[in-house]
């Protein structure tokens, strides 16, 4: 085993754990689907830190596992949410929510892969190139998605343009 | 105020919970116990294989000189219970490892030389043992390992290898031990398939601390007096309806140099073939005392 890498692994962990809350968080709108995801990728990560091919691409190796993860939760939410016929009442949670979620929510209706692109692009400030690595597209697909994501939220260019490039 | 900014603004306020350190440290603790445990396993098999190595020609040496130099030790050696006053024959070394679910147990004999003054070495044969019984555990694990990849890449899960119980056994068996020979078999199996299984005979004639062979117990025309016994006894055997197979189809052909036997009470040569070598595989070994 190596030793070294899976202490800077650790170390990594440690040192960014609130960063992967509040991106878990920006999925799940949920303190306890948040802490699972966390939860869960760490796992992932300290499990499988041997396929880690460049120890200096710790960074967004982990967040591949996180949005992966992310992007898990979600999905078998939809599932629950259509065998358990939930969608009224996901409706009626919306109607009732404050101004300062409703513009998260329309970050949240996005397809899944557009709203990681959007995330860590604003949220977390990642080079395009980096996007591309953890989703696993290349740099084109990581700008056209981004700039559909941009389109369907209305941002005004003037905004967006501060941030694509 | 844009959308990107507001959003940006809730994401940075988003409150982190006291239960995140705490969730991610419970985590890195299950994952540190799982490395230790696994490095555990590892060094405890890295430090078997190389103490077998060293350990064996330290303990011959210490033990040789020992038995010339302090009389004190022989007399201690010999309070031990022993059949024969000779020599013995000892766990020279056991241990038990397992990785990838497949377990290995191996014990390891030594003969020791109880009597003083015999001149007789047995340094050469100890190691010989040692050496075949270290080829024998890595051949075998060698084995083990190509069968585990081969059956997690066409789809077996790792739940389904653990419950193969793979086992890799090294263990010895005193067959004779009297004032005039030592007899003894070391014996390799492998649970999982017939196929690797080995067994060497060891005969030691006290006397003279020589390796016996069936030249030494039958004389010189041994070869036609093995043949025409074991002949006569197949013979004997097909008449009780044991099935051998035919010669031209593998059967018994005639003993070579290489053929296995032991020493009964009788001082007899009892000669050994392997499962399927000379019958189908349900006969298992069979043998035949030669003489008497």
């Amino acid at each position: 085993m190596n030793q070294k890498l899976y202490d800077n692994l650790i170390r990594y962990i440690l040192d960014h754990q609130e960063r992967f809350y509040r991106l878990a968080y920006s999925y799940t709108r949920n303190q306890e689907d948040a802490l699972d995801v966390v939860q869960n990728a760490v796992c992932r990560a300290l499990e499988a830190y041997g396929s880690i091919r460049n120890p200096d691409a710790i960074h967004t190796w982990f967040y591949r596992i996180l949005t992966n993860e992310c992007l898990r939760l979600l999905k078998t939410r939809k599932k629950d949410a259509r065998t358990a016929d939930l969608e009224e009442a996901d409706a009626v949670y919306y109607e009732q929510a404050y101004h300062r979620e409703n513009v998260d929510e329309e970050l949240d209706r996005l397809e899944p892969e557009v709203q990681t692109i959007i995330r860590l692009r604003f949220f977390e400030e990642m080079s395009l190139k980096e996007i591309a690595e953890i989703t696993g597209c290349n740099v084109n697909t990581v700008k056209t998605r981004l700039y559909r994501g941009l389109k369907q939220l209305k941002e005004t260019m003037e905004e967006a343009a501060l941030w694509v490039n | 105020m844009g959308k990107l900014t507001e959003m940006k603004q809730h994401y940075e306020e988003i409150p982190i919970p006291g239960e995140l350190a705490l969730r991610v440290q419970q985590e890195i603790a299950k994952s540190r116990n799982r490395q230790s445990q696994r490095e555990f396993h590892r060094l405890r098999y890295a430090r078997a294989m190389r103490a077998m190595g060293t350990a064996a020609a330290a303990v011959v040496l210490v033990f040789t000189m020992a038995l010339n130099t302090v009389p004190v030790f022989a007399v201690e050696a010999a309070r031990l219970p022993v059949i024969g006053g000779l020599a013995r024959v000892l766990t020279f070394r056991a241990y038990e490892t397992e990785q990838n679910d497949i377990a290995v147990s191996v014990e390891i004999p030594s003969i020791e030389m109880i009597a003083q003054d015999t001149g007789i070495r047995v340094d050469g044969i100890n190691q010989e043992i040692l050496d075949r019984c270290s080829r024998y555990v890595q051949q075998a694990l060698a084995r083990a390992e190509d069968y585990r990849t081969a059956f997690l890449e066409t789809g077996g899960t790792p739940e389904e290898w653990a419950a193969h119980n793979i086992k890799i056994t090294v263990d010895y068996e005193i067959l004779r031990q009297d004032d005039s020979y030592l007899s003894f078999a070391v014996r390799g199996s492998e649970n999982w398939s017939g196929a690797g299984n080995e067994t060497r005979y060891y005969n030691l004639d006290l006397t003279s601390g020589k390796e016996v062979t069936l030249r030494d117990l039958l004389g010189d025309d041994y070869e036609n007096l093995a043949n025409e016994s074991i002949r006569g006894q197949i013979a004997e055997r097909e008449q009780a309806g044991m099935v051998f197979f035919p010669e031209d189809a593998g059967g018994f052909s005639g003993i070579s140099e290489d053929t296995q036997f032991y020493i009964n009470a009788n001082h007899n040569p009892v000669i050994v073939f392997a499962k399927y070598e000379i019958a189908n595989g349900a006969a298992g070994e069979i043998e035949f005392e030669i003489g008497g």
